[in-house]
């Protein structure tokens, strides 16, 4: 071997705790890398498979009824492939806790050897033409306990219908398993699918010869915005309620959002974490050719030139940043099988294709020598302005004299003596002082980002339902009502307070922007809707025109004053253009709202509801539930419970990210401290001459941490809200957009843990003071 | 024995710019130095030794005037060739022997020697300056006139044509001195090596062929001696 690299090799064991320091902040930008991106890539392969291998649909349509006579007029549209035609409701379960409300969506399956939509037999058998027989989604049996051969029982139109459960099955479709956009998160208790055949349900729902829904697969995937169009003119007459193309579709949206915000992490974290291992390498490559110099005057009067000299320093880096690499490509691949498997799990997929890709280590490791052979560059730059004659040359005084402080007479003549020695240190090494603040902010700004997230999940639903959505229960009926449904549910239970509801699904349009959400009518004084603008605070509903909430507003491109259109479903009615009145804010779902009067005017009926919110103390799920055409009763509280539930998950996500900010918290403050006692031993030897105690020095290192940490977490604090705030963007769907208001308890906490970490990297740097031969480095100072 | 001129000065001068001053490190030196010559030059601090031996060997330039080995002027050369000139042409000897802390005896020897072409065996140097069995020892692990010895050891093993020590035994004491001396002249007879010391020690001056002396940046006077001395009865 190179003696210059046996050099290295021993220069690296006699900083083991640095190598190994920053080798873990690249080990773990990297595993972040490669685990994310490759369990990225592997579930959407998953899926790909999943979906290829029953047949998911392109586009499917709602209609409320279509003869089957008619879907050959669909086919013979340019551009369509298949069509199928099925029966789907959604109805309640009976159970034995006459409390609790599921439902269930009966869901037909055609005759045919190839279907779209096909399902995924994970247990017993499919229908065999026999009524009655069912099988049932995975998440819902699993999470209600039924098992095959068990019996369930619907009502149907009024009427207890006993079904049989022949199989489990899995659906590419309900991968992820929500009755609807409304819901927010799965809850596959409450929610289940059951496929029947379709005689048995065309039979039970008076669909004879006729369906409601159309499952359709494309030519070309170019043409879809063509097919959609001529589809909907084609299915005018039936009724269509809903076009949904398949990228559109609420569970493949999930799953696509999922993948994509994996995919979004894997670029940006392991690029912060390269970074802060690049600038740690860097300051400590500067100190390290400083103290080389003559060293390094010495290896160019020998006959070495600046190509060698500087590659033995960019090595350096390179060790470190492959090392650092090759483990977190080891752990990244262990970690994106177990993802894999925790993914696969969570969302029910009854299959996984994974494979390592190599493309990505490759990836890894090409992106860390950019990143330490730039760090090494910049680090070892000096040795080109070294001369070979300096190797004769003792080292250049460095240069003292007043700090900016001390010309500030009161301030200086408070600062006790050691507090004295602590600034002018800090003000004398500036660099150091500017990357050991930066990374202390970095490090603070980590930390508070997963603080931030635990509490803003819980935020978030109470500014949903404390602060916009004020009522204790809310009812939907099966179907569209009279107003006089409203004097039932009143006198069935003792309510405070009740408001009637409208909602119903439309298409938005502005230009080529559009999207199907619920328009929201309530009546224009409600007491339970806060409606809220960013600017103004609380506004009211307007006479005429529509409120749409800001993530609506931002999907079709409008502001207020701006008019859209509202594309009716609903047959005989026509399209309307309305004013954009407001925007409002909203953190759960999309909606648009307007006045209910107004609404029944222009868009459905006059004196229709379909739901009703109410406020009261009583007992409402039990006492409405045999309310005729009463869909589903929510209690907010329940709402909240179901959520808790869901952020325990979460809790191991935020535990992880503390984790890894504390890494890198230590590392840098660890590198830092190390760098900056080996710079100063000299001064250090000078000061234990001059009687101090070890004790005495550590103090003041300390003190000099103490006081970047104070620095470091004031600066800290913008950057914490900036990465919250960049982290809310990122995680923002048109579901959820959370609410970035940050607590002072956020940053106390983020505070405190910041301060341990700067603790204990203190506390790994204590062993080195104390192991420092002071004579040792006067003595080195003379050769 | 006719002598052959090994390098060649001419009218060299150096001058550094310290801010608004001008230090004239080196001013109009002219000389030659000769094959196998063993040459010390003499004078107080600040007179421009280093300087001088720095132009020498190639890792300074002057600011006027050539300077020639053999027949080529390295005062036209360039990083580059500079570089290679001072890896296979010299061999320098530092006052504060400048050892890679982290390498053992030998491999300080082998870190100069494995970047050049003609390099001699190394146990047989470290045999030669009498550290055969400290080979293995780190530089912290020696004296200082051991360290110089690894330092000469380092120096000599490349081969050079030119040896080029700058105040060798500045750091030593007397014995240890006399023992770096010694050997340096026994490289200078055995290998028919040029030698140039610098030095404070005036009585240095009379174990060289010849002796050249400076003051404030000028040669002030060129000595040969006939009858060199033999370094081990040197005193001062
Ligand atoms: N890099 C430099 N920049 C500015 N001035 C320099 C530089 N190197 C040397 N000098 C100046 O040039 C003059 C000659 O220096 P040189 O090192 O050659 O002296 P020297 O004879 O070797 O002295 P010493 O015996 O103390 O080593 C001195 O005045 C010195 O201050
Ligand atoms: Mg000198």
């Amino acid at each position: 071997m190179r003696k210059l690299d046996i050099r290295l090799l021993r220069l690296l064991r006699n900083s083991k705790g640095q190598f190994i320091s920053i080798a873990m902040v690249v080990t773990l930008g990297l595993c972040m890398y490669v685990s994310f991106s490759m369990t990225a890539m592997n579930l959407k392969n998953t899926v790909d498979y999943y979906y290829e291998l029953t047949n998911f649909g392109d586009i499917f349509a709602q209609v409320v009824k279509i003869p089957e006579s008619a879907l050959d007029k669909v086919k013979e549209i340019d551009g369509i492939e298949v069509v199928q035609g099925r029966v789907s409701f959604d109805v309640p379960l009976k159970v034995e806790d006459d409390k609790e409300k599921v439902r269930v969506r009966i869901v037909s399956l055609p005759d045919q050897e190839k279907r779209i939509n096909d399902l995924y037999m994970l247990e017993g058998k499919i229908l065999e033409g026999q009524p009655k027989k069912v099988v049932v989604l995975e998440q819902f049996a699993k999470a209600r306990n039924i098992t095959v051969g068990d019996k369930i029982a619907a009502y149907i139109n009024g009427r207890v219908v006993q079904l049989d459960v022949s199989g489990i099955v899995a659906s590419s479709e309900y991968v992820y398993l929500m009755e609807n956009e409304q819901a927010l998160l799965p809850a596959p208790e409450k929610f289940g699918v059951v496929f029947v055949s379709e005689e048995f349900a065309q039979m039970t729902f008076g669909y004879q010869d006729s369906y409601n829904e159309l499952l359709i697969q494309i030519k070309d995937q170019e043409k879809m915005d063509e097919v959609v169009k001529k589809l909907e003119e084609r299915l005018d007459r039936y009724g269509v309620k809903r076009i949904i193309e398949g990228k559109d579709q609420l569970s493949n949206r999930m799953l696509t959002e999922e993948v994509k915000q994996l995919d979004n992490m894997s670029k940006t974290i392991p690029l912060l974490f390269l970074s802060v291992a690049a600038i740690i390498i860097y300051i400590m490559l500067t100190r390290i050719v400083k103290n080389d110099r003559i060293y390094i005057g010495v290896l160019k009067a020998i006959g070495y030139g600046n190509y060698e000299i500087l590659s033995h320093y960019v090595k350096f880096s390179l060790v470190i940043g492959i090392t650092g690499a090759m483990i977190g490509n080891g752990v990244g691949i262990m970690l994106s099988g177990l993802l894999a498997q925790v993914y696969v799990m969570y969302y029910n997929l009854p299959l996984l294709r994974s494979q390592i890709y190599y493309g990505y280590m490759v990836n890894a490791i090409l992106l860390t020598c950019i990143f330490c052979i730039f760090a090494g560059l910049m680090g070892a730059r000096p040795v080109l302005g070294i001369m070979p004659a300096d190797s004769m040359r003792p080292e250049a005084p460095k240069t003292g004299g007043r700090i900016l402080l001390e010309r500030i007479p009161w301030f200086w003549k408070h600062v006790s003596f050691s507090w004295k020695m602590v600034i002018r240190n800090i003000a004398r090494s500036k660099k150091r002082f500017v990357f050991l603040v930066l990374g202390i902010a970095l490090t603070y700004g980590i930390t508070v980002v997963p603080i931030f997230q635990g509490g803003a999940m819980v935020n978030m639903f109470t500014l949903h339902y404390g602060e916009f959505q004020k009522m204790d229960y809310s009812i939907d009926f099966n179907k569209p009502m009279n107003r006089k449904a409203m004097i039932e549910v009143k006198q069935l239970a003792d309510i405070r307070y009740i408001e009637p509801k409208l909602e119903y699904p439309f298409e938005l349009r502005t230009g080529w922007r559009k999207k199907v959400v619920s328009i929201v009518g309530v009546p224009r004084d409600t007491q339970f809707y806060d409606f809220t603008n960013k600017n103004q605070g609380s506004i009211r509903l307007p006479e005429k025109g529509i409120f749409l909430t800001a993530g609506l507003a931002k999907v079709l491109n409008v502001q207020e004053g701006d008019l859209i259109t509202i594309k009716n479903f609903i047959p005989g009615k026509d399209d309307v253009k309305v004013e954009v009145k407001g925007i409002v804010e909203q953190y759960i779902g999309v909606n648009a709202y307007m006045n209910i009067v107004e609404m029944e005017n222009t868009l459905t009926e006059k004196g229709m509801i379909t739901g009703v919110n109410i406020r009261s103390k009583d007992r409402v799920q039990e006492k409405v539930k045999d309310i005729k055409h009463v869909a589903v009763v929510q209690s907010v509280d329940d709402m909240k419970n179901s959520f808790l539930q869901f952020l325990d998950a979460a809790k191991y996500s935020t535990g992880v990210m503390m984790i890894f900010g504390g890494i890198l918290g230590f590392a840098i403050v660890y590198n830092s401290t190390i760098i900056s006692i080996a710079e100063r031993s000299m001064e250090f030897s000078s000061l234990r001459v001059l009687g101090f105690e070890k004790k005495n020095i550590y103090q003041m290192i300390t003190k000099e941490n103490m006081l970047m940490t104070v620095v470091a977490i004031i600066l800290g604090i913008p950057i914490g809200y900036g990465m919250c705030n960049g982290i809310a963007q990122a995680f923002n769907t048109d579901i959820f957009s959370i609410p970035v208001f940050l607590t002072p308890d956020v940053f106390i906490t983020a505070a405190i843990a910041t301060i341990g970490f700067v603790f204990i990297a203190q506390l790994a740097t204590w062993k080195k003071i104390y192991g420092l031969n002071f004579i040792e480095a006067l003595k080195n100072r003379v050769s | 024995m006719e002598k052959k001129i090994l390098m060649g000065v001419q009218n060299v001068s150096k001058t550094y710019q310290m801010g608004e001053v001008k230090v004239h490190a080196l001013k109009d030196a002219s000389f030659e130095l000769y094959e196998g010559e063993f040459v010390v030059i003499l004078g107080p601090s600040g007179s421009g030794k280093s300087t001088l031996l720095n132009i020498l060997g190639g890792m300074d330039s002057p600011s006027e005037g050539r300077v020639f080995i053999h027949e080529e002027e390295i005062t036209d050369y360039n990083d580059k060739q500079l570089t290679v000139y001072r890896r296979d042409h010299v061999g320098f000897v530092f006052q504060f022997y400048n050892l890679m802390a982290n390498l053992t005896a030998k491999e300080n020897v082998e870190l100069a020697t494995e970047i050049c072409k003609n390099a001699l065996n190394i146990d047989e140097i470290m045999d030669d300056v009498g550290l055969g069995d400290r080979k293995d020892h780190f530089p912290s692990q020696m004296s200082g006139g051991e360290q110089q010895r690894v330092a000469i050891a380092r120096a000599v093993a490349k081969n050079p044509v030119l040896l080029l020590c700058d105040e060798p035994t500045g750091a030593l004491d007397f014995q240890t001195g006399i023992m770096i001396l010694s050997l340096l002249h026994k490289i200078n007879r055995q290998f028919n090596k040029t030698v140039v010391i610098i030095t404070h020690n005036t009585p240095i001056g009379e174990m060289a062929d010849r002796v050249i002396k400076m003051r404030s940046g000028k040669i002030v006077e060129m000595k040969e001696n006939v009858n060199p001395m033999p370094p081990e009865r040197i005193e001062w």
